[in-house]
């Protein structure tokens, strides 16, 4: 479905994304990666509005830049806001529609029926003007699969929305995934990809650190050394014992000697030796926060891994 | 189906672009000429000879009106999208470039001869003898001529430049429409204010005005000032499209 080789964009000298090389089967992907990481980037890249200084990008085996053909098979929901105040849901997305080669019946059609999907029926006439944020989100939704692309791809869908509406839009997005299409979820936010998804791809500083499903990444990073932070007055008295032990990677001690963080060969081991250490010298810990076995660990450790830091 | 899509544009635009602050704009661009001529007729300044009523409908209104017009709507429209962060959207869509700009190239030409045309029928009716049915229709053919050649150049300045685009229309067309055109040069002939002037003179039989700023109004053949503003128009209008198509426009988004 989409062939990234050797891609590399440059704004000037600032790099977008560096050296990217993926290939990826028809199914649903999370890119997950922190603000400025290069998501967008590779978004835009896959959607052709931004042309590869180096290397080839494919998308359903066409490169798609200025590619007509192929923007009719993907769709595209962008993290940033619509600012139409005075259209409606209705009128908007049945324009885009329209833009796609369909007739006005056809458009309309599509268009109620896509802002029916997500819910907005009955709001649907309104000025967007009047929107909140989530309907405003929902909208943007509906305008990436009226459609019917084969592909879409979202971009930090999730904003903006209350509880009940990143309820209804995970279980939109997979029944999207259900009925068999394709879907690139990018976020910053974990857990939010993991409820849709167990197949990532991890991107740091514009480069992929990692793809793979949650297990392969688990595994890929088994090896690496997992980091667990203690806050509190005493803890600077617990240096001495964690340097004593070979399965202590480092130990960093910071904040005024309040925060202690420890890389960890053997998680198991400390977790069995520190309640002995803190009973023994009645050391007050006020927070122990450990890495937990979430994506939330494995990006840790593989952004400590790229940084060089283990 | 490029029609269709280009006729979409063009409602869907005139759609949302009908708000009181542009109704408000467009009233106030129509009221300009009308007023200034209504207080030269309060003035009982005579309606002979024809010319300098003439001229300066002519400058008002096909010159200055559609100019300030078009500056508000031709030339921002793609710094808009962009600012306004909806052109991620349209870029999108296989028609969403192209279709897209003609679409927003006709929906400013409509709103500046819609401003245009209902300013000229006033002026021309508070002018009294000075106007006329001939001068009505020579002053809106040369309100349609200009309104598309000065969109398809506000157009490209907005295309090329769509960071501070007012600011270098503006700078352009002070620099170029309203001081080289003047210049007794070769380069006042690439100016598309020059090749109506010319129009205006020919169309009206003024030779007494030509003869007095040839360099002003020219002395060319009306086919010739029309055929250099069809290719203008079109070469702008090509050199547009081909930007739109070929630009990586921001997107103003992180990640």
């Amino acid at each position: 479905m989409i062939q990234l080789h050797h891609v590399t964009k440059l704004y000037g000298e600032v790099i977008g994304v560096n050296d990217l090389c993926l290939d990826m089967q028809p199914g649903a992907y999370g890119l997950v990666g922190p603000n400025g990481s290069g998501k967008t980037t590779l978004i835009n890249l896959l959607t052709g509005q931004l042309r590869p200084t180096l290397g080839a990008v494919k998308v359903f085996g066409e490169p798609p830049s200025n590619n007509r053909k192929l923007l009719r098979r993907l769709g595209l929901c962008p993290a940033t806001d619509v600012l139409y105040p005075n259209v409606s849901a209705r009128q908007w997305v049945s324009y885009l529609v329209s833009l796609h080669g369909f007739s006005k019946h056809e458009s309309e059609e599509l268009a109620v029926q896509s802002l029916e999907h997500v819910g907005m029926l009955s709001r649907m006439d309104r000025p967007m003007g009047e929107y909140s944020l989530g309907m405003r989100q929902r909208a943007k939704i509906a305008q990436a699969i009226a459609h019917q692309p084969d592909l879409i791809i979202l971009d930090e869908p999730y904003n903006g929305l209350d509880p009940v509406g990143r309820q209804q839009m995970s279980d939109l997005l997979k029944r999207w995934v259900g009925e068999g299409k394709s879907l690139l979820f990018a976020s910053h936010v974990l857990h939010e990809i993991e409820s849709i998804t167990s197949s990532f791809l991890l991107i740091y500083g514009g480069r992929l650190l990692a793809s793979g499903t949650s297990e392969e990444l688990e595994s890929f990073i088994s090896e690496a050394p997992q980091q667990v932070t203690l806050v509190g007055e005493d803890v600077a008295e617990l240096v001495a014992d964690l340097t004593r032990q070979s399965w202590v990677e480092s130990v960093q001690l910071g904040d005024n000697r309040t925060k202690l963080k420890v890389a960890l060969r053997d998680p198991a081991a400390f977790y069995q030796a520190l309640p002995a250490w803190i009973n023994g010298k009645s050391i007050r810990v006020d927070q122990l926060q450990g890495s937990q076995s979430n994506l939330t660990a494995i990006f840790d450790a593989l952004l400590r891994n790229h940084r060089g830091e283990v | 189906m490029i029609v269709r899509v280009i006729w979409e544009v063009v409602k869907f635009e005139l759609a949302r672009s009908l708000t009181f602050g542009r109704g408000m704009i467009w009233v106030l661009l129509v009221l300009f000429p009308i007023a200034l001529v209504g207080i030269l007729r309060g003035l009982d300044v005579p309606l002979e000879p024809v010319e300098p009523w003439g001229i300066m409908l002519y400058f008002l209104v096909p010159e200055v009106m559609c100019l300030l017009a078009l500056l508000l709507w031709a030339t921002p429209v793609i710094s808009t999208e962009i600012e306004g962060q909806t052109w991620g959207y349209l870029a999108l869509r296989p028609t969403g470039r192209l279709e897209v700009i003609l679409g927003k190239y006709f929906t400013a030409v409509i709103w500046s001869l819609a401003a245009t045309i209902c300013s000229t029928t006033v002026c021309i009716f508070l002018m009294g003898s000075a106007g006329g049915f001939r001068l009505w229709m020579v002053m809106v053919v040369l309100c349609i001529l200009s309104s598309f050649a000065h969109a398809s150049l506000y157009l490209l300045i907005g295309v090329v430049f769509h960071k501070r685009t007012i600011v270098t229309a503006v700078f352009y067309t002070g620099a170029v429409e309203y001081g080289l055109s003047f210049v007794p040069a070769v380069a006042n002939k690439m100016t598309i204010n020059y090749r109506l002037r010319g129009l205006l003179s020919n169309w009206m039989d003024w030779e007494e005005a030509r003869s007095a700023a040839e360099n002003v109004f020219g002395s060319e053949p009306s086919w010739m000032h029309l055929g250099v503003l069809v290719l203008m128009t079109s070469v702008l209008l090509v050199c547009t499209l081909a930007r739109v198509r070929w630009s990586e426009f921001p997107t103003q988004q992180v990640g």
